[in-house]
């Protein structure tokens, strides 16, 4: 991993201050060049925001609402496609399930590039793990060495909730994971500034026997629900399904069409045939 | 003035004008109303369009109402759109240093059917363009919008279509407004009033 | 005329402001939009060329897009100094790719080793919003976006910097077909359509905006390679 990773991060080498490859041993050689001054950590927080949701000069996107759940026949994951800085819509595309390998699964909520970078990394160490052991890896320690590498970092400034979803001896497994260090595995999970909306739809209508038809139901009217009374969460909802055989993705659904799915008796037309109101007391 | 969120917009025709406006009314991300009246017709041909702080926008409103009543009253006349505006304009200086947080937009065809449109800021400085004024939370977005798809001597019909892609498309890309949308246009035969359809996220 | 909320107003003022200026400032705010489209088998990058700090003009002919060995295009905004700085590290580790595997960098190579690069100054971020515009492995037009620390995503059009704001929701608009009924959404554009889209966009950015202007930089990649062309966008 060392000279990958080294290659892949330390491409600046004559830097202006130190570098850090975070508290303890750093066998993972990631090296990561930090601004001169008596308190790098402090300093990467004032100038970006994704920890402090300040308004900072360098806006990084966040903005998220991300599910996954255990049933009868595996995980579902699900999250929209938007992305925010400040209060401008910077993308409504965003891939927020991260595909570590075919039978494992990351969700993306915080800091974009942090997500997607650490679960590359991971992704990275997984196959590792496969060549030294020869055989698959479990979501278990998967989702550790995810914490791991980025408890090395904590309180510089790191933003990540994630969920790891996968498939392994035991069944399904799921485990959230985040930034500040905490591990947790449960059989349901939202992640992110829609997630309360989310929690809203899936305590009303989980149970743990459903169908995976039922299953994405829920998930889908969970994260339109999100999408549509949290302003940082929108765009599409983006499904996956992971069973003993890997994940498997599904079609993305437009938030913009499913409301009036959800809501057939309403009729607007968006032409100049069929006016509200016309006064023509003028 | 990004509390509540919202944008809205007017434009300038062939003897006609247009105003647009969203409908959310939002307490930071957390989206509360989707029916939010944003834009008040004051006379029968000159249309207000407040955004900014959804309790000044009421109270504004209201105010402004009795102001616009009371006008009749003693001038026996409907109140020109021109003189409107610089009712607002004194309205919202009265309170020089201790401001509404709103930005209204006023729209409206005067007594010889001529378009007028005049937008202010919060202490009511006001400036009375051509071709179109935005105002709210997704105002750079209209700006850019209304920079390219506007032309001069926009048929009414045009108008609407102009005026709604303008803001359907600058909503979309603001997070805090949006939510379904409401457009006028104001022609010397009437007013023409229609809601249009729009991403709920 | 009585002025309501004076008397509150002035009690709550600051009596100083605080002293700020012997800080650090290692980032500064150049201003300018940078912008591209891709189609069935040509990208399209257009950069101005004014470069501002706070009020003051620095330079009305500063390009902000880079064209790199590898016939990709660097569209960048925000500091330019750090843009600058990305591009030298950038064509650096291509010509290292180039010297230790004989072959020149694909695009989709580069946009990685982009996102690896700005994410391994997660500490200390380049203040760079970069595109990156070339063709990929089948010649269609490859777009990549980035966050200034590395988030990345390809698209088929994108705008960054000061104007961005009044130019996405343009390109949303009439590249992304948003809001357009009928329309398909993954049509791409034809090249003479593009560039007046993108020209259009920048004579209305350029109204509203006063940090861009000048020069218009206009790069189109396609399987023949890259032609520059500048045009004059209004000065004032």
């Amino acid at each position: 991993m060392n000279r990958f990773v080294e290659q892949l991060t330390k491409t600046d080498g004559a830097g202006l201050g130190e570098s850090f490859t975070g508290t303890g041993s750093a066998p993972a050689g990631l090296n990561f060049e930090l601004a001169s001054g008596s308190n790098p950590a402090s300093f990467t927080q004032q100038y970006t925001d994704v920890a402090s949701e300040k308004d900072a000069r360098i806006k990084i996107a966040h903005g998220t609402t991300t599910l996954a759940f255990k049933f009868r026949e595996g995980v579902l994951v699900a999250t929209d496609s938007r992305a925010t800085m400040g209060n401008i819509i910077s993308s409504q595309s965003v891939k927020k399930v991260i595909e570590i390998n075919p039978y494992l699964l990351g969700t993306m909520a915080g800091g974009a590039a942090d997500c997607s970078f650490w679960e590359r990394v991971l992704g990275m160490e997984c196959r590792l793990y496969e060549l030294r052991n020869k055989k698959r890896i479990s979501v278990a320690a998967a989702s550790k060495l995810l914490a791991n590498l980025v408890y090395r970092y904590k309180g510089m400034g790191l933003s990540m909730g994630t969920m790891v979803a996968g498939w392994d001896d035991k069944g399904p497994g799921l485990y959230y994971v985040d930034s500040d260090g905490e591990r947790l595995t449960n059989d349901l999970f939202s992640v992110g500034s829609g997630s309360t909306f989310a929690y809203g739809v899936l305590d009303s209508h989980y149970r743990y026997d459903m169908t995976v038809e039922e299953a994405k139901d829920l998930a889908r009217k969970a994260i339109y629900h999100a999408t549509h009374r949290d302003a940082y969460s929108g765009g599409v909802v983006r499904m996956y399904w992971v069973n003993e055989n890997g994940w498997v993705a599904y079609p993305l659904e437009d938030v913009g069409e499913l409301y009036y799915q959800y809501h057939p008796e309403i009729q607007l037309t968006n032409s100049t045939e069929s006016p509200l109101r016309v006064n023509a007391s003028a | 003035m990004e509390y509540n969120g919202s944008a809205i917009v007017a434009m300038v025709g062939k003897n006609c004008v247009a105003i647009a406006a969203d409908k959310r009314l939002g307490q930071q991300a957390l989206t509360v109303d989707m029916d939010f009246e944003k834009v008040f017709p004051m006379t029968d041909r000159t249309y207000i369009g407040l955004s900014g702080l959804a309790t000044d926008v009421k109270t504004v409103h209201d105010t402004l109402r009795m102001r616009v009543n009371l006008y009749k009253h003693r001038e026996e006349r409907v109140i020109e759109p021109r003189t409107m505006a610089h009712m607002v304009s004194h309205m919202l200086y009265e309170r020089r240093f201790g401001p509404y947080y709103i930005e209204p937009i006023i729209a409206g065809l005067d007594k010889n059917q001529k378009p007028f449109i005049c937008g202010t800021d919060l202490i009511g400085c006001p400036n009375f363009p051509s071709d179109f004024v935005v105002t709210g939370t997704a105002g750079s977005n209209l700006f850019g919008m209304c920079e390219s798809l506007w032309e001069p001597d926009l048929e009414a019909d045009d108008l609407f279509e102009t005026i709604s892609q303008a803001l359907l498309n600058a909503v979309d890309r603001d997070a805090v407004s949006g939510w379904g949308a409401v457009v006028h246009v104001i022609t010397p035969e009437g007013v023409i009033t229609r809601e249009i359809k729009n991403r709920m996220d | 005329m009585d002025f309501v909320g004076i008397q509150q107003e002035f009690a709550h003022a600051p009596a100083t402001e605080r002293h700020t200026h012997n800080r650090w400032e290692p980032y500064v705010d150049n201003g300018g939009t940078s912008l591209a489209i891709a189609g069935a088998d040509y990208v399209i990058v257009a950069s101005d060329a004014r470069q501002s700090n706070g009020f003051n003009i620095n330079s009305r002919y500063d390009p902000k897009a880079f064209h790199l060995s590898n016939n990709a295009i660097l569209a960048t905004a925000g500091y330019a100094a750090d843009a600058k700085r990305l591009v030298e590290v950038l064509e650096q580790n291509a010509q290292m790719y180039y010297h230790k595997h004989d072959r020149v960098m694909k695009t989709s190579a580069m946009a990685q080793m982009l996102s690896n690069t700005l994410y391994g100054r997660r500490f200390f971020p380049y203040y760079v919003f970069p595109i990156l515009a070339g063709l990929d492995n089948e010649g269609k037009g490859a777009l990549y976006c980035y966050d200034p620390v590395g988030n990345m995503e390809r698209v088929v059009y994108q705008s960054f910097g000061s104007a961005s704001a009044l130019v996405q929701p343009f390109l949303d608009n009439v590249v992304g077909f948003k809001n357009q009924r009928g329309a398909d959404p993954a049509r791409l554009l034809e090249r003479d359509q593009a560039l007046k889209i993108a020209v259009d966009a920048f004579t209305g950015a350029t109204e509203r905006d006063i940090y861009t202007g000048d020069w218009l930089d206009i790069f189109i990649v396609d399987r023949n390679g890259v032609t520059h062309e500048k045009r004059e966008l209004k000065h004032d």
